[in-house]
């Protein structure tokens, strides 16, 4: 009887099209970037093979890469100690808001949803040195002497470049971890409320230790999107001032098409891939021994 | 929302007093951190230029200036611009959703040797960064001659949406009994046709999650957007902001007007299928 399901003309037609896809436009392009990677290629013209010179030239002798690695660590630090646990905190209160938690909900969720083309223009004007509004806010506070050019100064820039991040993605995380909330089943709560437990207590010793399984995938999802981290960073800084805020995708970009050195952006891109498929792995592998008992 | 142990409100829970005070204002000081800046964007996208540099925070528009969005229509050929955006969307969607339900069918419901081996190597398309194929397929499409055409967007959007949409479209046929199937094949019908027939009428709530995902990631992608394209006629919509920057640098309220009418559809989706989407961002993530 299920012999059709296991008819190898139907699996190769359902298959091929979507694998083909996938292929070219994902492993392809990582072969032709590896092939690049080997390379002195300038952008045109002819080029050498030059073997894994680049890669060493990148490990022994380029500090804007590891500043590079630096940024994104500390976007992932951002992340994990700031915008999630207070994603969680906001994930548990947002329930007792009774007939507004639906409001509340869209509202957190809204910016996340808008282009980060347009949220990072926006951002951008907030912290421009002539109009910007939070220069005109230090104003009516009385606080002038805090005014900044803040994106152009490499400690307030990339401040400035994780605050926006952890803002936009806000939305995001909040909403993980509401429907990891949402998941608790009623009972745990009933039998909590009738042994007496506050609310405090519920949201410490039952909620909390239940969210265990959705922390460790957010806590992966939001490291690796740090290392992934390119428009926000491109449209707001491009980078500067002085590399002080590249990532490896503006960094790779910015060698490519600003310098034309395309051998050398490529060993960056083909690094790119092996940081995030190994953050990944490493993570899970951490993660999973540490809470396992609940998964 | 995804579980059936959804709950309305907390059982029992009431606050009074100080905490709910606490609670109140915790929570507008979220609403107001989040929404102030879109706000600030709509008001000062009604407002002159001069205003952008006077002492008002938020300003009523009085009168509003709505020559802003005509000079951001006309200068900014918004409609054009529109429309390649909403082209280059729909194509990858079409695109997105056939792959994924033929590819999510063929994972779970079919028997292969390689299936579990293949499932996993589609999956880890996840983890690759987008952007790591920006310089390749930059050269790759120069070579073949796909540099300034849609498909040199279409084609890296659907496959870097496919493996989220495969998830999608897998985790909802694993809820989906198979008695149907069964007694279909015994009926005689073939695997496309019971895909037709009896798969796709039931995976419509999950191919209206993966399409309306897939919108959003199309619609406000802008890298590749202005990397691969530069010809005038084939710009998609957020390039819209660089005419300005270019032309009219100093007509601000304009340039507003443009950020406004790019998010105004991203709201207006988000608003029409917030439970799609709501469940496309914790399909992958609760079930860890």
């Amino acid at each position: 009887m299920h012999n059709i399901l296991g008819d190898r003309k139907t699996i190769f037609w359902l298959m091929a099209p979507g694998l083909l896809l996938f292929s070219l436009m994902i492993f392809v392009p990582i072969a032709v970037s590896f092939y690049y990677s080997l390379t002195n290629w300038a952008g045109v013209g002819d080029y050498g093979m030059v073997g894994f010179r680049n890669y060493a030239d990148i490990f022994a002798s380029d500090p804007v890469f590891w500043k590079s690695l630096l940024n994104s660590v500390l976007l992932g630090l951002g992340f994990v100690l700031v915008q999630h646990p207070f994603a969680i905190l906001v994930a548990m209160l947002v329930q007792y808001g009774g007939r507004w938690e639906k409001l509340l909900r869209v509202c957190i969720f809204i910016p996340a949803i808008i282009s980060t083309f347009v949220t990072t223009k926006l951002w951008t004007s907030i912290f421009d040195t002539q109009f910007g509004l939070l220069n005109r806010l230090l104003d009516q506070v009385g606080l002038t002497s805090w005014q900044q050019d803040w994106l152009g100064q490499p400690h307030w820039a990339i401040a400035c470049i994780v605050f926006v991040c952890m803002w936009q993605g806000f939305g995001y995380a909040f909403l993980l971890y509401y429907a990891g909330v949402k998941g608790v089943p009623k009972d745990l709560y009933e039998a909590a409320m009738l042994d007496g437990a506050s609310g405090a207590q519920l949201n410490r010793r039952i909620v909390l230790p239940l969210l265990a399984p959705v922390l460790r995938v957010n806590v992966v999802l939001a490291i690796v999107s740090a290392f992934k981290q390119m428009e926000t960073v491109y449209l707001m800084t491009s980078g500067g001032p002085a590399n002080s805020t590249q990532f490896l995708s503006t960094y790779l970009y910015s060698k490519a098409f600003r310098e034309s050195l395309y051998g050398y952006g490529n060993a960056i891109s083909v690094l790119l891939v092996v940081i995030c498929l190994a953050v990944t792995l490493v993570l899970n592998r951490a993660l999973k021994r540490e809470v396992g008992e609940y998964g | 929302m995804s579980s059936p142990n959804t709950r309305d409100s907390v059982p029992g829970a009431k606050m009074s007093g100080g905490p709910r005070l606490l609670f109140v204002v915790l929570m507008t000081a979220l609403v107001v951190a989040e929404l102030f800046p879109l706000i600030w964007l709509f008001d000062f996208s009604l407002l002159g230029s001069g205003d952008f540099f006077g002492s008002d925070i938020l300003k009523w528009p009085n009168p509003p200036k709505w020559q802003n969005y005509v000079d951001a229509f006309r200068n900014a050929h918004i409609p054009l611009l529109f429309g390649n955006s909403l082209l280059v969307s729909a194509v990858s969607i079409v695109l997105i959703v056939a792959c994924s339900v033929a590819m999510g069918y063929a994972l779970t419901r079919m028997h292969w040797r390689w299936r579990k081996p293949t499932l996993a190597l589609v999956m880890a398309g996840m983890i690759i960064p987008i952007y790591s194929t920006l310089l390749p397929n930059f050269m790759v499409f120069n070579e073949t001659g796909l540099l300034n055409s849609y498909f040199a967007l279409i084609l890296p959007y659907a496959a870097f949406q496919i493996p989220i949409s495969m998830y999608i479209i897998t985790g909802f046929l694993e809820t989906v009994p198979r008695a149907l199937e069964e007694a279909a094949v015994i009926d005689g019908m073939t695997v496309p046709g019971m895909i037709f027939k009896i798969i796709l009428p039931l995976l419509k709530p999950a191919i209206a999650t993966v399409a309306v995902m897939a919108f959003l990631s199309c619609w406000n992608e802008f890298i590749m957007a202005v990397t691969y394209i530069d010809k005038d006629a084939l710009r998609t919509l957020p390039f819209a902001v660089v005419y300005f920057m270019g032309q009219y640098s100093s007509n601000y309220g304009a340039q507003f007007a443009v950020l406004a009418i790019i998010s105004i559809p991203s709201i207006l989706i988000y608003t029409l299928f917030t439970d799609q989407i709501n469940r496309g961002i914790t399909a992958g993530a609760v079930k860890g």
